[in-house]
C-alpha cells in the first residue's frame, strides 16, 4: 500500500511512499480521497480539471498540490482518480481525471479542512519518497 | 505530569518560563487530577511556544479540554497587545468561528414520538457530511452582504428573526470584516456550501433540559427542567478553510519580513499593525461572519420542520445564544489595573464574559454571558455563564467542549459504527450520519468526560454551570 493512516488524536495522519516526486504527488491525492470519500468502487472517469501549484521547496509544493486538489474537489464536486502532471523547477501543472461525487457512492469519509505543516516530513529515501503529512478535519 | 510543570492550586497549572526556549510569559491551565492523566506533552510544549509570540501579555493559556492542534494548542487562549502584539491563524484554526447555538422549544421529549422520523427528515433537509450541496442559491452580492454582515444579512434574506441577531456573540457580525482579503477561491467553496452542516466535530442535535443547577441563571436565560432544546455545532466551512490556507501563505513570508523568532512553523504570524496582520484579520472577521451566517441558515431550516411537525410558532423557537470558539477578537481587559484593548485568541475555547459586560445581551446581562458546551454525542452538553472570575484569570475565556482523547484511527479498530449507534439506541439517543465510520469516530469514549471538564471550569471559578442537557438524537456530519 503506498499509504497507510498513522496514529493522531484530533486529525488524520498518513504515511505516504513512491519512487519518484510525481508520483508521491498523485498517491498523496489518492491518499486524501480515502480521507475524503473512504472506500469507494473505481469508475470510467469522466471529468478532466487542469492543476497547478508552486512552491519554495518540495514540502511546499506538496502542501500547496494537495490545497489545490482540495478545492477542485469541493467546487468541481471531482472525485479525484488520476494524474498527468509534470514538473518544471518549483512549479507542477497537468490534469487531474475522475468522476463526479455522488452521495450515494462517495459519502463513506470525511471533509478535510486544510492540509498542515503540523507534522510534515518529507524525505529521499533508498526507495524514492517518503511523506508524513496531517490532513487537518 | 511533566517534572517541570507546577501546580498552583486544584485546578491550575504553570508551565514555568525555560519549559522551552524564549518564553516570554509562562503558561497556565486548568486541569482536574483526572483530565490530568491524559495530557499530552505536545499539547504542552505547544502552549509554551505560543508564551514565545510577540506581544503577549499574562501568560499563554489552556482550558481542560486542551489537546494537540495546529500551532496553538486546542483549547489555547492567549492576548495580544496593541501596539507589540500578532495575529496567528494558528491561534483560530481552519474552521474560522466554528461555533455553537442553542434553541429552545415549548416541546418535551413527550412530544418526540417519532424521534426517528423527526432526526431523518432534518438530515435530509440540513446537507451534511463531504460534497454537501447548499439547499439556496446564494447570489455574489448576497454572499457579499454575508460576509459584512453575518447573521443579519440572513435574517434579513428571511432566514430567522430579527431578535436571532442579538442573540449572537458580536450581535452576528464581527467589525473589521474585509471582503478583498477573501479569496475568489474562498468565495468559489463558500456559495454552494451555505446552510451546510460539514463533518468530523460538527453535529446538529436534539436535547432535553434534563438538570437546572443554577435556577436564576437558567431563567434568565429562559430555559426550563425538561424543555426539549436544539443544539447547532458548525462553522464557516470550505470558505474559512480557503481564508486560513491563503493567509498561511502570506504569513509565512511575514515572518521572514519581520524578522519573527518562531518555535514553530505553525505559528506562522504578523505583526497586528502591519498589512498582513490587517488583511488576515479582516479575511477572518469575514469568515467568522460566514460562519454566522451559515448557523442562521441552518436554524431556519430547523425550525421550519418544527413549525410544520409539532404545528407550533416560529416564534417559540428561540435562539438562546451563539458563541464562536475559533477566532481572534479585539476586546477591552482589564491588564494591571489598567483596561486596554488587546486581541484575543481563542482556538477551541468560548469567550465567557462576567456580568455586567456591554456585549452581553440586556436581558442576560446579570447573569453573565450565555457559554455552550456539547459534549460527545452519548454525554451531556451544558449550558454555563461566563463569570468574573474569567475576566480575571483568562481574559474572559473557558473550555468549548469535551476535547478528544482517542485517535480516529483507533476509534475506528476498536468499534464500529453501528454498533455504537445500537448502544446509543439503548439509552435513547438515534443517531444518523452519512456513513458508519463518522458515528465510530466520534463514539462517546473518544472524548474526555464532558462533566468532568465543565466541573473543572466551575472549580476553577471561570464559568457557571446553569444547565445540564441530555442527548436524544443525533445527527452527525
Amino acid at each position: 500500500m503506498p499509504f497507510e493512516e498513522l496514529e493522531h488524536t484530533a486529525d488524520v495522519k498518513m504515511r505516504i511512499t513512491a519512487p519518484d516526486f510525481l508520483s508521491l504527488l498523485a498517491e498523496s491525492g489518492d491518499a486524501m480521497a480515502s480521507v475524503l470519500y473512504g472506500d469507494f468502487a473505481k469508475e470510467p472517469e469522466t471529468l478532466t480539471v487542469e492543476i497547478e501549484a508552486e512552491g519554495e521547496d518540495s514540502s511546499e509544493l506538496v502542501v500547496n498540490f494537495l490545497s489545490e486538489l482540495l478545492f477542485l474537489t469541493e467546487v468541481e464536486y471531482l472525485v479525484p482518480l488520476s494524474y498527468s502532471i509534470a514538473q518544471e523547477g518549483n512549479r507542477v501543472f497537468g490534469t487531474v481525471s475522475g468522476i463526479e461525487f455522488d452521495r450515494t457512492k462517495h459519502a463513506g469519509g470525511i471533509c478535510v479542512k486544510g492540509i498542515s505543516y503540523s507534522g510534515l516530513s518529507l524525505e529521499e529515501t533508498a526507495e524514492g519518497f517518503e511523506l508524513t503529512i496531517i490532513f487537518d478535519i | 505530569m511533566h517534572e517541570k510543570i507546577q501546580r498552583i492550586n486544584e485546578t491550575e497549572w504553570e508551565i514555568p518560563k525555560g519549559f522551552v526556549e524564549n518564553m516570554r510569559v509562562s503558561g497556565r491551565f486548568f486541569l482536574s487530577d483526572l483530565l490530568a492523566e491524559g495530557i499530552e506533552d505536545g499539547a504542552l510544549t505547544q502552549l509554551a511556544n505560543v508564551a514565545c509570540l510577540p506581544g503577549i501579555i499574562n501568560h499563554s493559556y489552556g482550558m481542560p479540554d486542551i489537546h494537540w492542534g495546529y500551532g496553538f494548542p486546542i483549547g489555547g487562549v492567549a492576548a495580544f497587545d496593541e501596539t507589540e502584539g500578532i495575529i496567528s491563524p494558528g491561534g483560530v484554526g481552519f474552521d474560522i468561528n466554528c461555533g455553537v447555538r442553542m434553541i429552545t422549544t415549548p416541546l418535551t421529549e413527550a412530544d418526540l414520538t417519532d424521534k426517528q422520523g423527526l432526526i431523518e427528515e432534518l438530515f435530509e433537509a440540513v446537507p451534511t457530511g463531504v460534497g454537501a450541496k447548499s439547499p439556496i442559491r446564494l447570489s455574489q452580492n448576497d454572499l457579499t452582504l454575508m460576509l459584512e454582515e453575518g447573521a443579519r444579512h440572513a435574517v434579513e434574506l428571511g432566514y430567522g428573526c430579527a431578535a436571532d441577531v442579538g442573540r449572537c456573540e458580536e450581535n452576528g457580525a464581527m467589525e473589521g470584516a474585509d471582503i478583498s482579503a477573501v479569496s475568489k477561491k474562498a468565495r468559489q467553496r463558500g456559495v454552494p456550501q451555505m446552510g451546510t452542516l460539514g463533518s468530523g466535530n460538527h453535529f446538529l442535535e436534539l436535547q432535553t433540559a434534563e438538570e437546572i443547577l443554577d435556577a436564576e441563571t437558567a431563567k434568565t436565560f429562559g430555559v426550563k427542567e425538561g424543555q426539549l432544546c436544539i443544539m447547532i455545532h458548525c462553522g464557516s466551512r470550505g470558505l474559512g478553510h480557503q481564508v486560513c490556507t491563503d493567509h498561511l501563505k502570506v504569513l509565512e513570508e511575514a515572518v521572514k519580513k519581520y524578522n519573527i523568532d518562531l518555535p514553530d512553523r505553525q505559528l506562522a504570524c504578523a505583526p497586528l499593525d502591519s498589512p498582513e496582520g490587517q488583511a488576515y484579520f479582516g479575511g477572518m472577521a469575514a469568515s467568522a461572519n460566514y460562519a454566522w451566517a451559515n448557523r442562521q441558515v441552518i436554524t431556519h431550516i430547523v425550525r421550519e420542520i418544527f413549525v410544520k411537525r409539532f404545528e407550533i410558532d416560529y416564534e417559540e423557537m428561540p435562539l438562546i445564544y451563539d458563541v464562536a470558539h475559533n477566532v481572534a477578537k479585539w476586546e477591552e481587559h482589564e491588564v494591571d489595573g489598567v483596561r486596554k484593548k488587546v486581541c484575543v485568541h481563542r482556538k477551541g475555547a468560548t469567550r465567557a464574559f462576567g456580568p455586567g459586560r456591554a456585549e452581553i445581551p440586556q436581558e442576560f446581562r446579570s447573569a453573565g454571558q450565555p457559554v455552550i458546551i456539547p459534549g460527545s454525542m452519548g454525554t451531556s452538553s451544558y449550558l454555563l455563564a461566563g463569570t468574573d472570575g474569567a475576566m480575571a484569570q483568562t481574559f474572559g475565556s473557558t473550555c468549548h467542549g469535551a476535547g478528544r482523547v482517542k485517535s480516529r484511527s483507533s476509534a475506528k479498530k476498536s468499534l464500529t459504527g453501528d454498533a455504537v449507534a445500537a448502544e446509543l439506541l439503548k439509552d435513547g439517543i438515534y443517531v444518523r450520519a452519512p456513513n458508519p465510520a463518522a458515528i465510530a469516530e466520534e463514539a462517546p469514549d473518544v472524548y474526555k468526560p464532558s462533566s468532568e471538564v465543565v466541573k473543572t471550569v466551575s472549580d476553577a471559578g471561570i464559568s457557571k454551570i446553569a444547565v445540564r442537557l441530555r442527548p436524544l438524537g443525533v445527527i452527525k456530519g
